[in-house]
């Protein structure tokens, strides 16, 4: 929304400077985005939230600044309308669960041609553009006073006749700026006795709009309802400064006065003669409303005690007419603040004006709720998960969840199998990843460019269809380019030993491009880790190490010769492998007795079971 | 008698069963030790003295196995002078050591280069956003916060309409969703989406805890944006929430205030406006000063010296009803803020997309 100061200045009295006005309405909720300054004049870009489209016209900005700064409001003068002289005739048939409000009023003779340079100038400074003058003059109403006007050729209303109702599936619309569009069913429009004339509160039709050659006019002042022109415009993508107002509530109080506004400038501008009584169809009163709020709950809420002088000092200011009554206060709402329906809102009215950063800072008092929240996680398990593999020198990288098909395929995947978004930003983000390989296969190629010193890790999810529904689980993986197979497989190690998990290591690493690469599911890994640390005695005596030399066939694993040395007594503490040479192999074993002093002879008969065991088993020969 | 002068030393050992008690014989053993000790200059000259004595062979040890061929009466007397001995010895060995060592540490020392290249330890790196976002939980932790975590791919019931955002709101602007392709499952189309907020997790554990309760929820997001340098379509949030009796404003500005100061530093300056959002009423947004400039006003600040950096509230009583909450009996606060955002303030990075690349030249930085 932008509005120029000097525009604004029309309607209320400004004093402060600028920069000081816009930090005073970004703290009311009135965000000032930025301050334009263009051609000398100073433009304020306004960013409205969805429930104030009273702040959609310069009238709402004035009356927020009226309640900061304690100014009245300059409302444009209207005078009554006329009699007519002379009467043209219109039907109008409407239903109320769709158009709850419909004002209008016939003007005939009208002149219509450019409009005079002031007001060109003005819609210029707002960003709009000039048509003709009666367009103009209900943009100009609109932007105003914030109920949006339509403008009919009275003539091109065949049967004289409106009647408001809903459109049916594929029906063809062309819009005053000729584009063609098939309604989806339910839109609001208006036919006459033909066709259709009107998709309400959206756009006027080409049929019936104005041009040089109009003569009679008809005016359409409406109350929509929100929802149904919210769901045409989404489905038709078309949005139009009058559709965001209707979306979101107009003030269905003010038809009356915007018709005469506007009427009021047409006459002056296009001239005419008011040719029809004020059309004004409706069920409800569109009156104030009543809105209490309890003192006690107010104090509470914003929890800091505001005196109740000031309080209806500032309900004052809103024009929300506060009256003290036995339950609270009692406020009449004003029909352009339809954001106005609970208490809550009207305790947000007095915190936002009496200043959010006057409210006393307290820390929440009470105890700390010890309780279990459902959803708990403990995110040591993840942190410790890091700590491991930073400390071996991997860094963690964070990557997106969207892939691409190419990618997909790239890696073997089925993208038929995957989980995809529906409308996807850009191909490129496209399906959701089931593994976190494509991310850590791009961190290689991305730095493989400047170094081979490449360890890198990502810790997050993955999805999946399962059961026909969607799955999550976080997973862990890790890429190396220049660890060994044992050393990465050392890590898959280290992280299980530290969560308590016995599971075989040798089967998660895989070869990818010229790295090493191993994803484990971390899900898993947390409902099944146990990180509870028991001492145990250091050994009272001494252990016993040898390293023993064989030679045996490459075609038998290391792991399972480790396995078998270890079953051969159970005073065998520990083997590892420290040396490997064509078919020789040499393992380091420490023999360990809790209870007594190993000796020589203990250990060299132990010695003798492996070298036969390890000869029967795996045909090796001790050196 | 004994001989002190290691040069003129005689080794007796060999025939003291034969001519010499084999008490003097022991301390013979062990002044010749003591002697050797007290010449030695390095600790190989001492490894060896130790080896020659104590060894599997040494002096003392052939010595002791002679024990047995004493008379029974002197065997105890005899041993426990050998002990005695061994102790000695061994004592002024290690003191012997530690003074070579500490010479060998002092020549050391003057022998350093301290002007060569370092060469630093191969350790790696924690994303900023897992830094963010531990400070983050460490600093709620202190507050009584839990912390949970929920689903990424989520129900329009809970990214929206338990939260105050029906079907149509206009709200729904502001935060383009992208959804989940339904081919293959067996939701509904439209059902399913990914979440556009971790406020998320407020319908899902209000409805199943009991309150009182403080809760902080981190995860990553998605919207339908266009990348640039301050959006992106996928990015992470963390959000929090309690609800407790008598739940205030000021509790929500003292908690934010505190966490601000925790986080940025003590200086951080912190300041509240009004703002709209569909499950908070009243709402809030939070600015804090600005990160690069303190609040002077730069180019990273347009000028104004703040940055927005969270949205807040009291818990809309139609969220809490929703949920099963009464809102007469309870009041709550919640705030969401962007963790990638904070991430970019906190390390002064101008461009979020720089937090997804995995560039090691800028993952090292942190």
């Amino acid at each position: 929304m932008l509005v120029p100061l000097s525009l604004l200045k029309d309607y209320v009295k400004i004093t402060l400077p600028e920069s000081k006005l816009s930090e005073k309405l970004t703290e009311a909720g009135l965000g000032v985005e930025n301050i334009e300054e263009k051609e000398g004049e100073k433009i304020l870009d306004l960013e409205v939230t969805p429930n104030r489209p009273d702040w959609l016209s310069v009238v709402g900005v004035a009356r927020e600044i009226a309640s900061l700064e304690n100014l009245k409001v300059a409302l444009p003068k209207v005078s009554e309308i006329k009699k007519p002289a002379k009467i043209l005739p219109l039907k109008i048939k409407t239903d109320y669960r769709i158009n709850p409000r419909f004002t209008g009023i016939i003007i005939s003779n009208v002149n219509v041609e450019d409009s005079p340079q002031w007001l060109k100038e003005r819609l210029i400074k707002i960003g709009m553009r000039p048509i003709n003058n009666i367009v103009d003059i209900t943009n100009f109403v609109m932007y105003e006073l914030g109920n949006p006007l339509h403008a009919f050729d009275y003539d091109k209303i065949e049967g004289h006749q409106m009647s408001v109702g809903l459109s049916m599936e594929g029906e063809s619309f062309e819009s005053v700026d000729a584009v063609t569009y098939h309604l989806p069913k339910g839109a609001v429009v208006i036919r006459d006795s033909k066709k259709i004339i009107d998709l309400c509160g959206i756009k006027g039709g080409k049929n019936s709009g104005i041009y040089s050659g109009t003569k009679n006019v008809f005016i359409r002042v409406p109350v929509e309802v929100p929802n149904l022109i919210r769901k045409t415009s989404a489905k038709l993508g078309l949005r139009s400064d009058a559709s965001s107002i209707f979306e979101k509530g107009v003030d269905a109080g003010n038809t009356v006065f915007a018709l005469k506004r506007c009427v009021g400038l047409i006459l002056k501008i296009a001239g005419g003669a008011v040719a029809s009584e004020i059309y004004d169809l409706k069920e409800d009163r569109f009156e104030f409303w009543r809105l209490k709020v309890a003192v006690e709950k107010l104090n509470k809420i914003i929890g800091t005690e505001i005196p109740q002088k000031q309080t209806l000092g500032i309900l004052e200011s809103l024009n929300l007419s506060p009256k003290i009554t036995k339950e609270g206060i009692e406020c009449k709402i004003p029909t352009y603040r339809n954001d106005l329906k609970i208490e809550e809102d009207l305790i947000e009215e007095v915190a936002r004006l009496y200043g959010y950063n006057k409210i006393e800072k307290k820390m929440p008092a009470g105890q700390i709720p010890v309780r279990r929240i459902e959803y708990f996680k403990d995110y040591s398990t993840m942190q410790k998960a890091k700590e491991i593999l930073v400390a071996a020198g991997f860094s963690e990288i964070k990557s997106y969840s969207l892939v691409s098909e190419v990618e997909l395929d790239k890696f073997g995947l089925n993208s038929k199998a995957v989980l995809r978004v529906d409308n996807p930003v850009s191909r490129e983000f496209e399906y959701l990843r089931p593994t976190l390989k494509i991310g850590l296969a791009k961190g290689l190629a991305e730095n493989k460019k400047f170094t081979s010193d490449i360890n890198l890790f990502e810790l997050g999810k993955t999805y999946r269809k399962k059961d026909k529904k969607a799955t999550e689980e976080y997973f862990l993986a890790c890429l190396s380019s220049n660890l060994s197979f044992a050393q990465l497989k050392g890590i898959i190690q280290k992280l299980f030993s530290e969560f308590g998990i016995k599971n075989d290591t040798s089967s998660f690493i895989e070869v990818l491009g010229e790295a090493l690469f191993f994803e484990i599911n971390f899900s898993e890994i947390e409902t099944k880790a146990n990180t509870q640390k028991i001492y145990k005695p250091i050994p009272k005596y001494p252990p016993i190490i040898e390293d023993l030399s064989i030679e045996v066939s490459k075609n038998f694993k290391t792991g399972d010769i480790i396995e078998h040395i270890k079953k051969q007594s159970p005073l065998i503490y520990d083997v590892s492998l420290i040396d490997e040479f064509e078919n020789s192999k040499t393992f380091h074993i420490v023999y360990q007795d809790r209870e007594k002093n190993l000796t020589r002879a203990d250990v060299s008969k132990i010695r003798e079971e492996i070298i036969k065991a390890l000869k029967n088993k795996f045909l090796a020969t001790s050196n | 008698m004994l001989n002190r002068n290691p040069r003129q030393r005689v080794f007796l050992c060999d025939i003291w069963y034969s001519k010499i008690a084999m008490e003097e014989e022991l301390i013979n053993i062990k002044n010749t030790a003591l002697s050797f000790i007290l010449e030695a200059q390095d600790r190989k000259s001492l490894e060896e003295t130790k080896l020659q004595f104590l060894g599997r062979s040494g002096k003392l040890t052939l010595a002791l196995k002679q024990l047995p061929k004493l008379p029974i009466e002197k065997r105890a007397a005899v041993g426990e002078l050998a002990n005695e001995i061994k102790r000695t010895i061994e004592e002024a060995l290690a003191e012997k050591l530690s003074q070579v060592t500490s010479d060998s540490t002092t020549k050391r020392k003057e022998s350093i280069d301290r002007t060569v290249p370092t060469v630093e330890p191969r350790i790696g790196h924690i994303h900023p956003i897992s830094q963010v976002l531990s400070q983050t939980i460490e600093i709620f932790k202190s507050l009584g916060f839990q912390v949970a975590d929920g689903p990424e791919i989520e129900s329009d019931h809970y990214n929206f309409e338990v939260l105050n955002i029906p079907k149509y709101h206009p709200s729904r602007d502001t935060q383009q969703t992208l959804f989940l392709d339904s081919t293959g499952t067996s939701y509904s189309p439209g059902e399913m989406l990914l979440r556009t907020q971790t406020s998320n997790m407020q319908g899902r554990i209000m409805e199943k805890t009991k309150p009182p309760f403080r809760v902080l929820v981190p995860g990553k997001v998605f919207r339908y944006e266009q990348v640039d340098a301050s959006h992106g379509f996928e990015f992470w949030q963390v959000e929090g929430f309690m609800v407790d009796k008598n739940v205030s404003m000021s509790h929500l500005f003292g908690t934010l205030d505190y966490f601000f100061k925790q986080f940025f530093g003590q200086s951080t300056k912190v300041k509240f406006v009004c703002h709209n959002f569909p499950f908070v009423e009243p709402g809030v947004e939070a600015y804090i000063s600005c990160v690069v400039c303190r609040g002077k006003g730069c180019s990273f600040c347009k000028r104004t010296g703040w940055v927005e950096i969270l949205g807040a509230g009291m818990i809309h009583p139609n969220v809490l009803k929703a949920v099963g909450i009464n809102p007469n009996e309870w009041s709550g606060f919640a705030f969401g803020t962007g963790l990638s955002r904070m991430a970019t303030l906190k390390f002064e990075m101008d461009d979020l997309r720089l937090l997804t690349t995995p560039d090691l030249r800028i993952l090292e930085q942190f």
